[in-house]
Parts: structure tokens; sequence; C-alpha cells
């Protein structure tokens, strides 16, 4: 009697488990999902609304939140309708904040290894925002760790997209990204320094400016294992243009120095800044010997 | 030094370990693996890096440092320079000498010159190593050629029998340090050649840097390379960087506009348009009409307002001017882009002293079309001035110069060019010459002129001819505007 008892108790609690579990799996997202999968003709559209109407029901239901920041788009509606309005990129970006708000540790994972990777621009602008704002009020530690994770990683898109984030991050913030890249140029494989470079000269923060110029120095390091990578210490020139201003005397010196090869790009790099501090050493340049025979002393 | 050596205390036998040491940190300085010191030389030189030479496919060894007054300073030989060759002779004073010589070039580089007496000198190469160049020599004192094989790479050049043998020259390229380590050691009792390398792509990034930059620093050295390289491409990009100084010059007016207020927007109806648009073709700003408003650009535009005064004043004293239409003679400038660039240059100068030349240039039946149509561009440009100089050409001319003078009368556009360009077409026999004629008078567009064509246009009525075709293009194109 007493294990009837029990089983029925089971199976009510089973039952009801069940119920809130329907409930979870909310009518319109699963509808929605399904419109996605479908070949039905716009089907996007039709699934936004449901995406829509799920989140209406449910403020907190994290994956129509994600989906609905994935799929909708500004096409579907008449310019400057409210709908419109909501549609913009910052507006989807803060839809999958909210997923990321709602299930943190999945949505930061599938922020950043799957919905950088989109082929839609405006997808991927929407996970900036979605990051950015993660950056500014989530799990920061936790963003930059993955972020760094996916440096590291050997896929190099995800390198790009992380690079990426990581450039945009540190324009708001470069006191604290600029160091973290800045541990990035150690890096064993070359891809990951390569893309911290990049990064760097997105920040364009005059902070990166001595491990860039020693980078690029060590190209004319006596021992080869302490010379960069020639298209690394391209780049970090590349990036030192685009930090501008503080970087022209760095610059200037690649240019002085004449057993560098990367003379060319910060030529160019200076040239871009149109900083007056940049004629002299030119003109400098122009003045190295043509080419010649020169006869040396006989041997004693 | 040996001194040091000597066992004369306890410590003697730890001191004899110092030598061995001493001449491994010697290997370490020494053998690194991109710099050498060259002791000979009393230089230190550096290998150039492996994207370098990709890039220019130039190689060799850099000097870093030469010590004063050892051999390479006192060669010369400065810092920076490109060392892409090492050259020695070898005297020649009998058989077994030319033998070692011809043994030594050609096992290290299938390579070597030589000279041969009242000859100019013959590069002889082999395809393998172990070849044979096919030469026997014999004598002493004086060297001469006995023997020539028949198929060797000897047989092939213009060598006889008979020939005296005076040097014979080993040009080795130089790849790496270690190459050039070894030629040098190989070279040691030689008298040793370096040839350098101009690294042009470096000049040229320079140059063409200083065009972007606009100062007037850079005016007299672009001339001077302009005038005195023998790099073609090099003085490509220096008379394209001066063409770029002089369009940014001709716009010193605009940019004192800012400079008088020291902003860097102005409402855009306060400028004229016409600067305001080549400022925004040379990226110095952007204007909007829309919203009044004229942006100079940073970095750039708005650094350049500061510089723009002292820039347009160098470019005007005179020396650009003298030069640029020294070269725009067919004579003197076999390069027809730099022709064209100092054609453009003029145009923007507009110097009246250069009338005369550009008539020439106009007038040059040898001379390219496109070249002579720049020529009455840069007349027209002048304007007012040259309308004389466009008449007489214009008179006594073949029908093409005929052609380019109408083109640039129209351009001038005057009472006295629209009046001559009126009586030509009234007299004008040659279809081409009329069409040019209608389409000349129809770009200066006022009463007068129009009144003419109509004229032209009854005259034609009954015909048809491309005149009459091109006369109704015209005025249909007109119509719109009038009502």
């Amino acid at each position: 009697m007493k294990n009837c008892k029990l089983s029925y108790l089971c199976l009510s609690l089973g039952l009801a488990v069940f119920i809130v579990a329907c409930g979870t799996q909310n009518e319109h997202l699963s509808k929605g999902k399904e419109l996605i999968k479908s070949d039905k003709r716009r089907k996007e559209e039709r699934a936004v609304r449901e995406f829509k109407l799920a989140v209406q029901q449910q403020p907190d239901i994290a994956e129509a939140h994600y989906l609905l920041g994935f799929y909708d788009s500004q096409e579907f509606y008449e310019p400057g309708m409210p709908a419109w309005e909501k549609a913009s990129i910052v507006e989807r970006g803060n839809h999958m904040f909210r997923a990321y708000q709602a299930e943190q540790r999945k949505y930061l994972e599938t922020l950043i290894f799957e919905t950088l990777r989109d082929d839609e621009l405006d997808v991927q602008n929407a996970a900036l925002v979605a990051l950015q704002q993660v950056y500014r009020k989530g799990d920061r530690n936790r963003l930059l760790s993955q972020l760094e994770k996916a440096m590291k990683s050997n896929d190099n898109r995800d390198r790009h997209d992380a690079h990426w984030v990581l450039g945009h991050l540190g324009k708001e913030d470069p006191g604290t990204l600029v160091p973290i890249l800045v541990k990035l140029l150690d890096h064993g494989r070359m891809e990951t320094r390569l893309n911290a470079v990049k990064a760097l000269g997105e920040v364009g923060s005059e902070q990166a400016i001595p491990a860039l110029a020693a980078l690029i120095e060590s190209g004319s390091a006596r021992w080869k294992r302490d010379r960069e990578k020639p298209e690394v210490r391209q780049l970090a020139v590349a990036a030192l243009g685009k930090i501008g201003g503080a970087a022209v005397p760095e610059l200037v010196k690649i240019v002085q120095n004449k057993g560098s090869s990367l003379r060319v790009d910060a030529i160019r790099a200076l040239s871009n800044l149109g900083d007056e501090k940049a004629v002299v050493p030119l003109l400098d340049a122009l003045k190295a010997q043509s080419s010649r025979e020169v006869v040396m002393p006989l041997a004693n | 030094m040996l001194k040091t050596f000597a066992p004369r205390n306890p410590n003697a036998y730890f001191r004899r370990l110092i030598l061995p040491l001493y001449f491994l940190a010697l290997v370490f300085a020494f053998g690194c693996d991109n710099r050498y010191d060259d002791e000979r030389m009393q230089m230190e030189v550096q290998q150039l890096d492996s994207d370098l030479e990709n890039r220019w496919s130039t190689s060799g060894v850099v000097v870093l440092a030469t010590t004063p007054n050892g051999p390479a300073d006192k060669a010369d030989l400065e810092v920076g320079e490109l060392i892409s060759y090492v050259i020695a002779e070898y005297p020649i004073r009998n058989a077994g000498d030319f033998n070692s010589a011809m043994k030594k070039a050609i096992d290290e580089d299938n390579n070597l010159v030589l000279h041969i007496k009242d000859k100019p000198p013959l590069r002889i190469a082999v395809r393998r190593l172990g070849d044979k160049v096919g030469l026997k020599v014999e004598g002493s004192g004086t060297v001469r050629v006995e023997e020539i094989e028949p198929g060797t790479p000897a047989a092939n050049l213009d060598i006889e029998v008979g020939d005296v043998i005076e040097k014979v020259v080993d040009e080795r390229k130089i790849y790496s340090l270690a190459d050039y380590k070894k030629t040098l050691g190989d070279f040691s009792k030689l008298q040793v050649t370096f040839r350098t390398s101009e690294l042009i792509g470096v000049k040229i990034a320079a140059v063409t840097a200083l065009g972007e930059l606009g100062d007037m620093r850079a005016v007299e050295p672009l001339m001077d390379i302009f005038t005195n390289s023998s790099e073609l491409s090099l003085r490509k990009a220096a008379v394209s960087s001066l063409e770029r100084l002089v369009e940014l010059s001709a716009l010193n007016e605009l940019f004192q506009q800012f400079q008088a207020a020291d902003v860097n927007q102005l409402p855009a109806d306060s400028l004229q348009i016409q600067p305001l648009e080549s400022a925004a073709i040379l990226g110095l700003l952007t204007f909007d009409l829309a919203e009044n408003t004229a942006t100079l650009k940073a970095p750039f535009g708005t650094q350049f307002r500061h510089r723009a005064e002292a820039l347009h004043q160098k470019i005007n004293e005179g020396q650009l001017v003298e030069l640029a239409q020294r070269f725009i003679q067919l004579e003197v400038e076999p390069e027809q882009e730099i022709r064209r660039a100092c054609l453009s240059m003029l145009g923007v100068l507009k110097p009246t002293s250069a009338i005369d030349a550009l008539v020439a240039v106009l007038k040059n039946s040898a001379e390219v079309p496109g070249i002579r149509f720049q020529a009455g561009l840069a007349l027209s440009q002048i304007g007012e001035p040259a309308v004389d100089a466009l008449i007489t050409a214009f008179e006594g001319a073949d029908p093409s110069t005929k052609d380019i003078a109408v083109s640039a009368l129209g351009g001038i556009g005057s009472t006295k060019a629209r009046n001559l360009l009126i009586h030509a077409l009234e007299s004008a026999a040659e279809p081409a010459i009329q069409l040019t004629l209608v389409d000349a008078i129809a770009k200066i567009g006022d009463a007068r002129s129009m009144e003419a064509l109509e004229r032209q246009r009854a005259r034609f009525q009954e015909d048809d001819t491309g005149i009459r075709i091109f006369l109704d293009e015209v005025f249909k194109n007109l119509q719109p505007e009038s009502m």
C-alpha cells in the first residue's frame, strides 16, 4: 500500500514535471524553430513572429531571445516603423545578451564560437553588441578567458573572430585589454600572435607601442630564435600606423634602420599619418648611395 | 696578449683554460647567424631579411657600422649600403695563374669575366660545375691564347688564338652572410671591389610619401632626383610626387581661408566650388552642399593647412616651371608618362613663360596625340595670354594641330578666341575641323556663339552630313535648359 502511494506520488510528480517542461518548451518557440527548419516561403520572417510571441509569453526564455536576435532583420519591416527600429543591430544584440543572462555558460560559448562565425555581417555585429554587453554587465573574466581560448584555437575562424571582438573591447577599455593582447604576443602559435598584433592595431592605444616596437626590432636580433616572423612584424608596423601620434617616432626609427626589411611598410604608414616629423627621415632615406662599385684597399 | 698565458703563478692552470674559452666566445660573437664583424674591412655587416630579398629581388649584406679610418671607412663605404657582389681580379702572369684563376672562378660561381687586350670584357658562363671553358694559354709575362676547343663556351665568344689575356675577374653574387664570409676568405690576398645595390624600393616609397605629405622641404630633393637619377622608376615616382605637390600648392588660397579663421570647418558657400572639388579629390577634405559644410580631413587635411603657404611659395619660385618646361620636350624626355606629368604641372602653374614651349609640343607631329592634347589643355588653362600663340598655331598648320588649337581656344572661350573660332567655322571646308569648331563654339555657348551656330545650321539644312547631325545634337542638348 505504502509502495502504491509512493508510485502514485512519483507518477504525479513526473506528470507535473512533464507539464512544466512542456510549458518551458514554449509552443511559439517550437513553431518558430520548425519554421526555420522548413523550406517555407519567408520562413525567417514568420519564425521571428513566433519568437516574439514566445518572449512575450516568457520574458526569460533564453533560446527564443537568442533566435530572435539571430533571425530578426530590418528587411522584414517598413523603415521607421517600431518593429523596424526593434530589428536594429543593437536591439538584436540585446536579445542575444538576454539569452546570455538567462543561460550564461551556454550562450557565451555559442556567441563566441558559433554566432561570430555566421556568414551574415549583421549577425556578427549583433553578436559583437551582445559580447560588449557581457563585458560591461556580465561575467567579464569568463568572457575574456573564452576569447583568449579562441585566440589560441587551432581554427583560424576562431582566432579571427576573437581578435575582432578583442579589438572592439580594447577600444572601450584599453587598460585591461592591451596587457592581455600583449601577453598573447608570446604565444607559440604564429597565427595567434598575428591576430593579437592586428587587435592591438584596432585598439589603437599608445600603451601597445613598446611591445609592438620590441617585436619589430626583434627582426635584427642576433639569433634566429629571437626573431619574430616577417609577416607578424609587418603587421606590427601597420598596427603602429593605426595607433598614429605617439607611434610616429617608432615608425621613424624603422625607416632609419638600414638593415630593416620593414622600411617600406613604415614609410607607407607615415605617409598615411601625414605627420611632418616624417619629412626629415624620409629626405635622409633619399640620400642613400645609388648602386656603385667601391674599390677596397688591398689587404696588408 | 700571450703574456697572460705564461705559467708564472698558481693560477696558471686556470689561465690556460681562458684561451679556449676566449675562442669559444669569439666563435659565438662572430658565428652568430645574422651579423659578422669583418676584421679585414673593419666593419660590421648584417644579412638582409629574407622577406626583403623576395620583395625587390635584391640580396646581399648591409653595412651596419664601419670603424673610423678602417679600410671600409677610407673607401667611403657608407652605413646602410647593400653589398650584393664581391669582385676580385686575378692578375695573369703565366699559364698557371690563368688555369688556377679559371678553376677558382668557375668552381664558385660558374661565372667569370675575361679581360683581353684591345677587346671589351667577355663574360663567360658555364652550365655545370666542372664544365670546361675551352681555352688553352701559353707564355710567361705575356699570356696568349694557344688553343680554343670547339663546342665549348669559349668557342662561341670573340676570342682568337694569339689574343693577350690581361686578367680574369671573378664576380660573386652574395646571397647570404655565409657567402660573404667565404668569398672574402677566398679573396683574402686579392684586391676586392664591392658592388652595391641601391634599395630602390625604399627610395620610391620615400619619394611617394613625400608627395603625400605636402611639405615644402621635399620640393628640391624631388627635383634633384627627377633630374639626376638614372633609375626610371624612381624618376617617375619623383615626378608624380611633384605633380601632387603642385596640385596641393594650387589649393593654398582655399587653405588660407581655413587658416585665417583657424578652424577645420567652414560653411561650404563661403568657399569656391572648384578648389573644394579638387581638394576633395586629393583627399584633403569633405564637403556637403546640403549641410553647407566643408570639413578638413584628419590627419592630413588638418595638418596641411599649416604647410600650404610655405609649399605654395616654394613651388612658385620658378625652378619647377623651368624644369617642367624642359622635360615636356620629346627630344629631352623619352618617357611619355613624365612628359605628361610635366604638362599637367604647367597647366596648374599657368606660367606665361611656358607658352612657346607648350605650343611647340602642340605642333610637334612626332609627338603622340594624347600628349599634344595635354599641351593644348595646359595652354587653355593658361587662358587669355595664350590666345595669340594659339591663333598663330592654328593659322599655318596641319589639320591635327588645328584640331588641338581649336579645342584649346574653345577651352579659353575669351572674346578674341570666340571670334577667331566663329570666323574659322564660316570659312572652314574640311568636315573634321568643322566638327571640332562647332564643339568648341558650343562649349563657349554665349549669345554670339549660338547665333553663329544657328547660321551654320541654316547653311547645312539641306545636307545630310555629319556636321548637320552634330549641330542638331548640339541644339537638342540645349533644349532642356531653355525650357
